[in-house]
């Protein structure tokens, strides 16, 4: 709790020292706008209701990111955690796909998808990926050899031991990898709609970049801030959630 | 022929084009209802003998039947306690000793019935509704048993199950183990590494050393076994007699 307060006082301190920087010295608000000004900004875009749609399709995008790369990732790392052969054979291109820098991407997914919504979230769900495939991959790999000798004892299928072991003990590492996706995804979303949006947060950092909007800018790094601490909020609330019959030892 | 028969079994562990025997030759038997130990150092090949019983681990050459029958895998029939207690951490105690019934079939009211008095008879019943992380070692280990037997098999496999155990709950777990079996008339084969608790459980003892059994001793002393029984002179006879053989050349 102390060390809450610090934290918070630490902010307060920040921004306070800015703003006094700011008037002492008369830095142009085109470099580095006052905090005041930020702030205002800030409150004009959410009041005016300007602000919202951005944040909903950046919110959206990246969720819809989110959840269909996670979801291909996870199937996907089963697949292949599950079938040594078809992993040997895919890896490779798997792993060349994924040192591609894929906001490089963006420009072919324009011409493929058109500006917009979709491109965005083709190139979200891209980046979430991998963390998803990788943690699954190792998760549902690293076993206790005696649970899989028990499941083997037990007379377990394939299939009982994957659905009654293998995930449910590969749970913790499985969710360690939604949480760095969720980061990712975020970034991914905004920064593909530099490129290829028309709406969005990211689109609007470029307009207001346009237009030499300093203060606006800030406030938009503000609102993104904010939308990835509670998205990250979330998904650690929901990894102590699922993991809390987990071995004390696993807790994140 | 006995109820638990092994024959020539030997196990070799192909490393490149070497191979090293772990297990080498062993004729054992062990009768209807009988408790065996198994006593030997660590890496003397104890825990490979016990799941080449089990059908874990299919034996380079020789045979083990049940029965009569052949053992080929793992079946059933045979139940075995691991060295740790793995229990599935995310799934209740209940759900832990219904695990081998609910792999096989649908849970039914009177399997629910019978793992709740398994758990009675351990000693937990109410913990059937706690997880894995709230028990204790002795707890978890008593589960584990449990769930080895919620199946009712025939011959049960215990490789070092107390090791990780204090001294007093190992000598409570003893006590439940010996009573669980009797009561059900289990067949026993128990690998450890300590000569007083192969004394303490068995009827037989063997003894192993390097891959071999090189000593067997009848253990003479009254059943039920009692706490006494431990400083009795013929409990240290007969533990004296099995660490000269296991220090034997």
């Amino acid at each position: 709790m102390v060390r809450r307060i610090y934290s918070a006082g630490l902010l307060i301190l920040a921004l306070a020292g800015w703003e006094a920087a700011c008037s002492l010295w008369g830095v142009s608000a085109l470099v580095l706008p006052a905090p005041s000004a930020v702030l205002r900004a800030l409150w004009s875009g959410l009041a005016s209701g300007y602000l919202l749609p951005h944040i909903w399709i950046t919110a959206a995008e990246m969720l819809l990111g989110l959840t269909i790369g996670c979801a291909v990732g996870f199937v996907c790392g089963i697949v292949l955690g599950e079938n040594a052969t078809l992993r040997q054979v895919l890896y490779p291109y798997i792993i060349a796909s994924q040192v591609v820098p894929k906001l490089a991407l963006v420009p072919l997914f324009i011409v493929w998808f058109g500006f917009g919504m979709t491109s965005t979230v083709a190139i979200t769900a891209l980046i979430c990926f991998f963390p998803l495939l990788e943690n699954t991959i190792t998760g549902i790999h690293h076993i206790d050899p005696e649970k899989r000798e028990l499941f083997r004892m037990l007379g377990a299928t394939p299939l009982q031991t994957l659905l009654r072991l293998k995930i449910p003990a590969g749970l913790p590492v499985i969710l360690a990898g939604l949480r760095v996706a969720v980061v990712l995804a975020l970034v991914g979303a905004v920064v593909a709609e530099f490129i290829a949006g028309r709406a969005g947060l990211g689109a609007m950092i470029i307009a207001s970049q346009g237009m030499m909007d300093s203060p606006q800018m800030f406030a938009l790094l503000v609102v993104i801030t904010a939308i990835g601490m509670v998205f990250y909020q979330a998904t650690l609330f929901i990894e102590r959630r699922v993991l809390r019959r987990h071995q004390k030892g696993n807790d994140p | 022929m006995s109820f638990v028969d092994i024959l020539g079994a030997t196990y070799a562990y192909r490393n490149g084009v070497d191979s090293e025997i772990i297990v080498d030759r062993i004729d054992w038997s062990v009768g209807e209802g009988e408790f065996h130990c198994l006593v030997g150092r660590s890496g003397c090949g104890k825990t490979t003998f016990l799941k080449v019983a089990a059908g874990l681990l299919k034996p380079t050459e020789g045979a083990v039947f049940i029965q009569g029958a052949p053992v080929l895998r793992p079946s059933a029939k045979v139940g075995f306690v691991f060295q740790s207690p793995t229990l599935l951490e995310w799934e209740n105690v209940l759900d832990n000793v219904l695990l081998p019934i609910s792999l096989k079939r649908k849970v039914q009211a009177k399997d629910r019935q019978g793992a709740a008095e398994l758990l009675a008879l351990v000693g937990l019943s109410a913990y059937a509704e706690r997880y894995p992380s709230e028990l204790s070692g002795g707890q978890q280990s008593r589960v584990a048993i449990a769930r080895a037997l919620i199946v009712e098999p025939l011959v049960l496999l215990l490789d070092e199950p107390f090791a990780g155990l204090d001294a007093i709950t190992r000598e409570e777990l003893q006590n439940d183990l010996l009573r669980l079996c009797r009561l059900r008339r289990t067949t026993v084969l128990f690998v450890t590494h300590d000569i007083a608790e192969a004394i303490y459980l068995a009827d037989r003892v063997a003894v192993m050393d390097r891959g071999r059994f090189r000593h067997a001793l009848t253990v003479d002393l009254p059943r039920p076994r009692e706490r006494n029984v431990r400083y009795s002179p013929r409990f240290n006879q007969l533990c004296l007699e099995a660490r000269q053989a296991m220090d034997a050349p």
